[in-house]
């Protein structure tokens, strides 16, 4: 029993050298492009410049400050509601089926397709969020070429998009909880907001911590509804970590300065990832799904 | 329950109710949830703006051949993870990690630029210069997507379930592993496929940042990036936009209710042990 499978190697290749050459190289060379003024024609070495510029270029800082609160909204929202539609249905209600899919095709969806709908209820001449509006009165406004409101609209439309995800995260949880621990706060007399409190929250925590911090890992990932529905705008108000990767990197061919971005992209991601490691291994013995 | 599930689907229902109104319509004062007229000539002159043929087919080829080629690769190297021994196995698998926790935006820039000087392909010499590489290129679109751990860590997950005396068994019988993990393994790892498929083809049909830089010529374009261009190529006129939203979001759909569990498994599964 003690033999060694050569073949393993033979079937591990293929993946392995996808995962090389386009996942563990490029974090290399993007390492390496980072010290350089690459422009897509030439290179030279610049050392750190590029990266004292990311303490420098304001845009930078926008961007952090637009994602960091895009993030905290956008998590902090759809976990809640989330957490809410599962509790709603977590008792299997009648047409369980038909509410489920509705929360789940705005996840399936692709961002284009959404950001194009949502663009349209967002228009200023005659989208239906203004038309809702004044049904009650109140004068149209601007949406999305407010800097005001901009960014908020993004947070409603992306919170409307990966509630679903949470939901049934969510509701897996739920219906992992053992039944019996219920059945015998009842008994001892607990009403329904203590075993909230006392058995759901305390049970869901595992589930919870993942939520929040692949909630936040995506959040920093946030470039498609911020293209189409801003494209930054309006004077940068929406503009997000990786728009800018996108746009010094694709628009003003500056690679290294969009490299030396795309490291401290990583390095946050990398962050909060260990953070998940180091604390989040209460969750690691519950299997679910 | 009720109002939420309609306040989820109403963005969908205007999506739907847009692309059926007539170009009169919308541009009169007055609204009304339901087209005054039905008409369905603005998916017609919709998909006329453009070869939309051509993106549906572009878009369709990339899906399928991202999802055959992932499902291949990551069923073979999770096998050899969960069941075979070998040295350097822990290294190898240890080092598969980082690519779960590195997100592709982070990599794009140094992955375009490999593919742009890619040997001897668009017009590359054996150096990689002098051409436009694998831009514009199926291949270049793919490579991205079918690179990744999440199958592998998938697979290896669901195969580390299977009793041992399965294998057992088929070694008494003289059967080797390559035919162990083909005869005995694949067709009892379905519903795995199945998982990973729907999780795939829905990443690569929706992806729009990567089409977006690997293609210059609309020949190539995926149809989300299509989408995102047809509103900048033409003046909104939302009844027709609306129509082109429906279209690349129906075929999506249409399989997600045909195979939910398995879309709902991928959801759980990317959740939970991803």
């Amino acid at each position: 029993m003690r033999n060694i499978h050569p073949i393993a190697y033979v079937l591990i290749l293929p993946f392995y050298m996808f995962l090389f050459f386009f996942i563990l190289v490029p974090i290399g060379m993007n390492i390496f492009l980072s010290f350089t003024n690459y422009d897509l024609i030439q290179w030279d070495f610049v050392g750190w410049k590029n990266y004292r510029y990311l303490f420098q270029d304001s845009h930078f800082h926008i961007s952090l400050r637009n994602t960091s609160l895009y993030a905290f909204f956008t998590v902090g929202f759809s976990m809640v509601l989330g957490l809410g539609a599962a509790l709603l249905l977590k008792g299997n209600p009648p047409g369980i089926k038909i509410y489920r899919i509705s929360f789940y095709i705005p996840y399936i969806a692709s961002m284009v397709a959404v950001s194009m709908i949502w663009l349209w209820i967002y228009d200023p001449m005659d989208g239906i969020a203004n038309k809702i509006l004044n049904l009650f009165g109140i004068p149209s406004k601007q949406w999305l070429y407010d800097s005001q409101y901009a960014l908020s609209c993004i947070i409603v439309m992306s919170v409307w998009k990966v509630l679903g995800y949470n939901m049934i995260v969510f509701l897996t949880g739920l219906q992992a909880i053992p039944p019996y621990l219920y059945e015998a706060a009842t008994i001892d007399g607990a009403n329904s907001i203590q075993k909230f409190l006392k058995i759901t929250l305390p049970m869901l925590q595992p589930i919870t911590f993942f939520l929040f911090v692949t909630g936040v890992i995506n959040s920093f990932k946030v470039f498609e509804q911020v293209a189409i529905l801003t494209a930054g705008g309006p004077s940068n108000a929406t503009t997000t970590v990786v728009h800018q990767i996108y746009n010094r990197a694709f628009n003003e061919f500056a690679m290294g300065y969009a490299a030396a971005m795309s490291i401290a992209l990583l390095l946050v991601i990398a962050f909060i990832t260990l953070f998940n490691y180091r604390y989040g291994n209460q969750g690691a013995d519950l299997e679910i799904g | 329950m009720i109002v939420a599930s309609i306040l989820m689907l109403a963005p969908f229902f205007l999506m739907l109710t847009t692309s059926l109104k007539s170009s009169a319509e919308l541009k009169s004062i007055g609204f009304s949830v339901l087209p005054r007229e039905t008409t369905i000539s603005n998916y017609l002159v919709a998909m006329q703006r453009g070869n939309w043929v051509r993106y549906f087919y572009n878009s369709f080829v990339i899906t399928t051949v991202t999802v055959l080629v992932s499902l291949v690769i990551n069923s073979m190297a999770g096998y050899a993870f969960a069941r075979l021994r070998f040295p350097g196995r822990q290294a190898l698998f240890v080092s598969s990690l980082i690519g779960l926790m590195i997100p592709p935006q982070t990599t794009m820039i140094p992955v375009f630029i490999m593919l742009r000087h890619f040997p001897l392909a668009g017009g590359n010499d054996l150096l990689g210069s002098g051409g436009i590489g694998l831009i514009n290129s199926y291949t270049g679109l793919m490579i991205p997507f079918i690179a990744g751990s999440f199958g592998v860590f998938l697979f290896r997950q669901y195969y580390l379930n299977f009793p041992h005396s399965l294998d057992d068994a088929a070694e008494i019988d003289g059967v080797g592993k390559l035919r162990c993990f083909l005869w005995i393994y694949v067709p009892l790892s379905k519903p795995a496929f199945a998982t990973l498929g729907a999780l795939k083809a829905t990443q690569t049909w929706n992806e729009y940042i990567w089409p977006l830089i690997m293609t210059t010529t609309s020949d190539m374009r995926t149809v989300q990036l299509a989408l995102a261009l047809f509103r900048d190529e033409h003046e909104i006129e939302w009844n027709y936009l609306m129509s082109a939203t429906t279209i690349i979001t129906i075929p999506l759909v249409v399989l997600f209710l045909f195979a939910q569990r398995f879309f709902v498994e991928g959801i759980v599964t990317t959740g939970i042990k991803g």
